[in-house]
């Protein structure tokens, strides 16, 4: 009983009118497994379903097809507070009239607890969060960074299998965002509870996700640990979505010339081309003259050649963002642009040419029409 | 012309557009009030009473003491003169029917306003439209039919008939679509999510409502408290239909009574209507604290 795993099976979620008419198709059919204690998070643009997954699992949204298990129990006809769950909504949700202490207790009381287990319950939580000398005040007193504490400590009285989170930090400044984001890891591995954590900023899914949940129009693109969606995204989507400032992408195709490969890019004139090495070129001589698309980090374009994995491109600068110990320097390259993170203090001027080398171990490239990673 | 001058011009325009308006709002007042203390039934028509004029007996009328008129001025007889149904008591009717029906209404409506703002079923928008539509023809059109309806049923369940409180509310409460949009549009203005936050801790649809709901809504909940209740207070077409006898009539009723057609008493009509302000000015002062702004402030960041 004590599982707090989640099983997503065939989950679709249809918005209907007044009627009962469908409207939309928020969520198509996923299927996503959580481990007990895990901290998976949903990450994904505007839009694409990551909300409305999360309040199927919390029971506040009606499930069209498929279904949703805690533990071993299904719980698509269970209400909300039979299902072991706790959740922080985006903007708080607190209760307004009522005291911190109150907002905090009021699920306990509800659940007619006693009340010296309340006392202590809230009494030993507040704590814990810091928010124990303001227990009698109201919601409207309290800064933004304190309401969403009390939210947090709302959850953990309740003493869930699973915590569930929407976006609880975006209407927080950035240091408070910092702040809260180590809380709530810290949070995790204290208490060791599942959670499973909606947001569309993917530097907070990499940092706080044991896996992540890569999400796109009510469809799952990826579920992987970050590192690996980082490495070895599957398909052109999550490439494009994780990291920052994201990957370059090149449309093109694989040619044989002078008796090598290289990857042109497919423009008028001023093409890019790339000669392919290595395992580049192994999974390149399958491909040749098909459309495909070329794929390299900001962070593997460098200014110095390496140990014979790097090949050169050339280019100019067009706009350089330094920041210390290494530079954004947003290149012209071809018939686009292409974005290195160069190490080092070098200050770079406009039109001046560069040479980049591409790192060509860590080259991905992907199938045009299936935005599929080839490997 | 110099700054101070030009200054100078425009406070004094200002003014004088201020000291009108309430010249406009004060000056009836002041004459009703003169009027209530004034010897003889005279209309309200003047702002001053010399010391000679002024008199109880209207008051006095009015609240049920028996007092002395001069019958004949020459002999000096007077006669002893007490109100059969004291205007008071009418006062009391007024009270009781406008808290009672106003109570309902904020029931009635803050329920209704509930599910429509809230639950999601067949036919909420056109019926939604449907009531606003229906409100726009005046209740007072309905007049004889509620007059039918209400001795039908008063036959047969005689407590809600004619003459009695129960039917006058029962026609009250059923002018409320108004009030429905009203709290709807209030209850719009809500982050549903602190709803759902209660129901994941374990409240019910009920609880949710009464407690979380409900105390966040105070301001629009006072504010159709007492427009129902001055608009019912002052309600005069449909009482005066259903209030026949003297007994449980209302104070617009009772006080129109008092001006008929044979005998116009403007004194105690005065004294009366002066009266009359005093329940609606004490029901302002309590719903007033409830009238603030800020009450869902921090619960929920939009
Ligand atoms: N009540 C609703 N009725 C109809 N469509 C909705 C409703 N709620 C959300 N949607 C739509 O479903 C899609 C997914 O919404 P949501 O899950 O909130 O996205 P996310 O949280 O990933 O930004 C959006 O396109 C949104 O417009
Ligand atoms: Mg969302």
């Amino acid at each position: 009983m004590n599982d707090g795993a989640v099983h997503i099976t065939d989950l679709v979620k249809t918005y209907t009118d007044d009627r009962g008419r469908p409207t939309f198709t928020a969520v198509k059919k996923i299927n996503l497994e959580i481990q007990n204690g895990e901290f998976m998070v949903l990450v994904g643009p505007s839009g694409c379903g990551k909300t409305t997954t999360l309040r199927m699992v919390a029971g506040l949204e009606k499930i069209t097809s498929g279904t949703i298990a805690i533990g071993d129990r299904i719980v698509n006809d269970m209400e909300p507070k039979d299902r072991g769950i706790a959740m922080v909504f985006q903007n708080y949700a607190l209760y307004p009239h009522m005291t911190i202490f109150n907002n905090m207790a009021f699920g306990l009381q509800l659940a007619k607890k006693k009340k010296d287990f309340i006392q202590d319950t809230v009494g030993r939580t507040s704590k814990a969060l810091g928010l124990d000398q303001m227990l009698e005040r109201k919601p409207q007193a309290l800064s933004g960074g304190q309401r969403q504490r009390v939210a947090l400590g709302r959850a953990i009285v309740r003493n869930p299998q699973v915590f569930l989170f929407d976006e609880p930090l975006s209407n927080l400044d950035a240091k408070m965002r910092v702040q809260m984001r180590s809380e709530i890891s810290r949070l995790h591995s204290q208490l060791g509870n599942t959670m499973i954590y909606v947001t569309h900023d993917q530097v907070e899914a990499m940092t706080m996700g044991d896996r992540i949940c890569v999400m796109k129009d009510g469809a799952i693109m990826q579920v992987a640990d970050p590192l690996t969606l980082y490495r070895q995204p599957e398909n052109l989507f999550v490439a494009g979505f994780i990291g920052s400032p994201p990957m370059n992408l090149l449309k093109g195709k694989i040619e044989r010339r002078d008796g090598g490969l290289v990857f042109a890019e497919t423009a008028e004139q001023n093409a890019v081309s790339v000669p392919l090495i290595g395992q580049v070129e192994a999974l390149g001589s399958k491909l040749l003259d098909k459309p495909v698309i070329f794929g390299v980090r900001p962070e593997h374009l460098t200014e110095e050649s390496k140990n014979g994995s790097h090949v050169p491109v050339a280019s100019s600068v067009d706009i350089a963002e330094p920041m210390g110990s290494e530079s954004l320097v947003y290149l012209k390259a071809g018939t686009g642009n292409l974005i290195a993170r160069i190490h080092g203090e070098a200050l770079y001027e406009m039109g001046q040419p560069l040479t980049v080398y591409v790192n060509m171990e860590k080259v991905l490239l992907f199938d045009s029409e299936t935005e599929k990673v080839i490997r | 012309m110099s700054p101070q001058r030009k200054q100078f011009l425009r406070q004094l325009t200002a003014h004088l557009v201020l000291i009108i308006v309430c010249a406009l709002v004060l000056v009836p007042l002041v004459m009703v009030i003169l009027a209530s203390f004034r010897k003889g039934n005279f209309p309200p028509n003047a702002l001053w009473l010399s010391l000679d004029q002024w008199t109880l007996d209207h008051w006095k009328y009015v609240l049920g003491i028996p007092y002395r008129e001069v019958m004949n001025a020459t002999s000096g007889e007077t006669r002893l003169i007490q109100a059969q149904t004291p205007p008071l008591h009418w006062f009391f009717n007024s009270i009781l029917v406008a808290s009672l029906a106003s109570l309902g209404i904020i029931l009635l409506a803050g329920t209704a306003a509930y599910a429509f703002a809230r639950l999601r079923f067949r036919f909420r928008g056109p019926t939604l439209t449907g009531l606003l539509i229906l409100q726009m023809f005046p209740q007072v059109l309905a007049l004889t039919a509620y007059y039918r309806i209400l001795s039908y049923i008063g036959q047969r369940v005689p407590w809600i008939g004619l003459n009695t409180f129960p039917g006058l509310i029962l026609i009250y409460l059923s002018g409320i679509s108004i009030n429905i949009w009203m709290i709807k549009g209030y209850f719009d203005t809500i982050s549903i999510s602190m709803e759902e936050s209660a129901r994941i801790d374990g409240a019910s649809r009920f609880q949710t409502f009464f407690r979380i709901l409900l105390p966040m809504s105070a301001p629009i909940f006072a504010v159709v408290f007492i427009l129902s209740f001055i608009g019912m207070i002052s309600e005069y077409p449909t009482a005066s239909v259903v209030l026949q006898d003297s007994a449980v009539r209302t104070l617009a009723v009772g006080a129109y009574s008092l001006v008929g057609e044979q005998e116009k008493l403007w004194g105690h009509f005065s004294a009366l209507a002066v009266l009359s302000g005093v329940p609606i000015t004490i029901m302002f002062l309590l719903c007033q604290r409830f009238i603030i702004g800020g009450l869902t402030s921090g619960g929920a960041k939009e």
